[in-house]
């Protein structure tokens, strides 16, 4: 029923609200990637807030929602809040996070007691200033060259357009003063003048997203993306990209997620946004928990097989057998080790293994001696530590310890160090 | 070594009668001092001495609280493409995404001027100043994963993209290891051969008088200026490092709470 529904003749408005959703998202992604690099994901917290009554104020005075003197109001709140909390900050010597927050939601609150009082005579639902109401955006629409396009869209695309447009102007000037402000300042750039700018930006790109997702979940477009795509790569302009293209992805599976659900399209979206934030912890190329578990193993199984290979080998020096392989781990290696060719059948070194014990071995009674030169350790306190250093130990290194303790013949405790070719 | 000027020259650096005060506090009193180039100029004086805040002051990042600075014999505004600014390390985040060869490419945007993008001619005067500070080969990294002496260098090869006459370094030797040190100090020795002139906000005595040329000793106030050997007496040093000046300090307070000292 819902899939012919989809396919039938409401489709165009499904694609018409994920296409909103989508170019919202992309907006937010924008300066939310500038808010999240230069640590202000807060402000941004609170002017999407805070430009509340400036919306309300600007629909009192005739606008209509989603027009542009709805933005012009916006952006004047947004000011508002940050130039109160610098009074707040210089000022009265308040904190800069306190003050924020005591500026935003005291604009926020002021917003929602104007809109509940002037219920009567303006067309703005206090719920859906909260909420959004993406489902409703389709039927909203202005002609235009014959197709009938929802007007939060053209708000939001339009918006997007000229944030895309303002950032791609003055890249390397925002890249500078997010990175540096004092040597950018020095430079002559106006770091304050930008600063403003990236501000008033916000209250725009949080103002599009308002009517699509709500005034509390546009601050998810805003900072999730972004400090997503900070744990992805590593350069401002990547980090953009990726931010633009999870908050689109995030749009477009909230929104068929939230319909297969039957649930809050707004909702939905910001849970998805938090999922692929989650994933990126989890999925991050080299601090990621999975890069970093998988790490962990991997050395796990190195230290395992050289120490086994280690154990061998002293046996073959001293005449004796190994004792056997007991744990579950051990025997993994071994098996590993035969059939990789380091140690035969009945468990005697290989040429290859003997080459590679002989190395861990040279690795921990040089460290020993090194030890037993330079800190001032009891005999029976080398092997510990030894036995740790020596799968780290490359033979550069090996070298110069070598030279350091003058290529001994034997370690501390009077066993023979190997030689390495 | 400075040499004399003649009358016609305006000096490198003039700071005349300034005066710098946080808030309604003043915490550097009527500095008059005059410096002029080629050479390695010296600030020292001990910790909350208001060195780095000397440096932000000529660079118009705090206001003045009285005085003036001239670079050139003119307004810093003039002349803003001829004067490098390297701040302390811990000033910025070092997680921030952008690549060393980035960082460097940075110091390249001043003359540029609005709008226009780096090209082919500043990506290979970044390249040949990541090469002055021997960092060619880790270019493409993410800066965070650099060493504390690596990222001062960083900022240095930033500084040199700029290609200014006259340096600013905020403590650029702190928390650096030896062999970074080594590579800063030929690094700025090779601009003072140059002709240009740096100067140095430095809180090490023992290597003050090896590295520079001339020092200024700073505590609140000027207390010497001169060449390193003649300023650097146990005389002066005793004043300088002798503790907080109280009377400077106190007034100051004084002057910030709208009250008169006991």
């Amino acid at each position: 029923m819902d899939t012919l529904n989809l396919l039938g003749g409401s489709a165009g408005m499904h694609l018409w609200a994920i296409a909103t959703a989508a170019v919202v998202a992309a907006g937010c992604a924008v300066v939310g990637t500038l808010l999240v690099v230069r640590r202000m994901s807060l402000l941004g917290d609170a002017i999407s807030h805070a430009v509340l009554p400036g919306i309300v104020v600007a629909v009192l005075l005739g606008g209509r929602p989603g027009g542009l003197w709805v933005l012009v109001g916006a952006v004047v709140a947004a000011l508002l809040t940050v130039w109160l909390t610098q009074v707040l900050h210089e000022g009265v010597g308040m904190s800069e996070d306190a003050g924020a927050g005591v500026v935003f939601t005291t604009l926020f609150a002021l917003g929602v007691v104007l809109i509940t009082l002037a219920a009567s005579r303006i067309d703005l639902d206090p719920s859906c200033v909260l909420y959004g109401i993406l489902e409703l955006v389709p039927f909203d629409t202005l002609l235009l060259g014959g197709v009938e396009v929802p007007r939060a869209f053209l708000t939001a695309g339009l918006v997007f357009l000229c944030l895309l447009g303002g950032v791609t102007l003055l890249w390397k000037e925002l890249l500078a003063s997010a990175f540096d402000p004092a040597a950018a300042a020095a430079a002559g750039l106006p770091v304050a003048g930008l600063t403003t700018g990236l501000l008033a930006a916000t209250a725009l790109a949080t103002v599009a997203g308002f009517e699509a997702v709500g005034a509390i979940l546009v601050v998810a477009m805003l900072v999730v993306p972004a400090a997503a795509a900070e744990l992805l790569v590593h350069r401002l302009h990547l980090v953009m990209g990726v931010a633009i293209a999870l908050g689109v992805l995030g749009g477009i599976v909230g929104y068929l997620a939230a319909w297969q659900f039957n649930t809050s399209a707004a909702g939905m979206i910001a849970v998805v946004l938090g999922i692929e934030y989650a994933l990126a912890v989890l999925l991050a190329p080299g601090h990621g928990i999975l890069a970093r578990a998988w790490a962990a193993a991997g050395l796990a199984w190195r230290v395992a097989c050289e120490d086994r290979l280690a154990v061998q080998w002293r046996a073959e020096e001293g005449g004796e057998r190994a004792a056997d392989a007991t744990t579950v781990l051990t025997r993994l290696v071994c098996l590993w080790l035969r059939g990789s060719g380091r140690i035969a059948a009945d468990g005697r070194l290989l040429p290859l293994g003997q080459t590679e014990a002989m190395l861990i071995v040279r690795s921990h009674r040089l460290w020993e001696a090194w030890l037993g030169r330079h800190a001032e350790l009891p005999l029976d306190h080398l092997h510990p530590p030894a036995e740790w250093i020596e799968h780290h130990l490359g033979s550069e290194v090996r070298r110069r310890i070598a030279a350091d303790v003058g290529q001994p013949a034997g370690d501390p405790h009077g066993r023979t160090i190997p030689p390495e070719d | 070594m400075s040499r004399p000027q003649p009358d016609s020259s305006p000096h490198c650096l003039e700071f005349h009668d300034v005066t710098v005060a946080y808030g309604r506090r003043p915490v550097l009193w009527n500095i008059d001092l005059t410096v002029d180039g080629p050479g390695l100029f010296g600030i020292i004086g001990p910790n909350g001495a208001g060195k780095s805040t000397l440096l932000k002051a000529a660079l118009g990042l705090v206001p003045l609280a009285g005085g003036s600075v001239q670079f050139f014999g003119q307004p810093l505004g003039a002349v803003r493409t001829r004067v490098g600014y390297v701040p302390q390390r811990e000033t910025v985040d070092w997680d921030f995404p952008v690549s060393v060869f980035d960082v460097v490419l940075m110091g390249t945007y001043a003359r540029l001027g609005w709008f226009r993008r780096p090209g082919p001619r500043e990506r290979e005067l970044a390249r040949d100043c990541l090469l002055r500070v021997g960092l060619a080969d880790v270019a493409n990294r993410q800066i965070g994963r650099l060493s504390g002496g690596q990222q001062q260098r960083v900022f240095l090869a930033r500084a040199l993209a700029q290609q200014a006459d006259l340096y600013f370094l905020d403590e650029p030797m702190a928390g650096v290891d030896a062999r970074s040190q080594e590579q800063i100090f030929a690094v700025l020795s090779a601009l003072r051969a140059a002709g240009k002139l740096i100067v140095v906000v430095h809180h090490d005595l023992r290597s003050a008088s090896e590295w520079f040329d001339r020092v200024a000793l700073v505590d609140m106030r000027l207390i010497a200026t001169g060449p390193a050997a003649e300023v650097l007496t146990p005389e002066n040093l005793q004043r300088t490092y002798a503790g907080p000046l109280d009377v400077l300090d106190e007034l100051g307070r004084a002057v910030a709470r709208r009250e008169r000292t006991p």
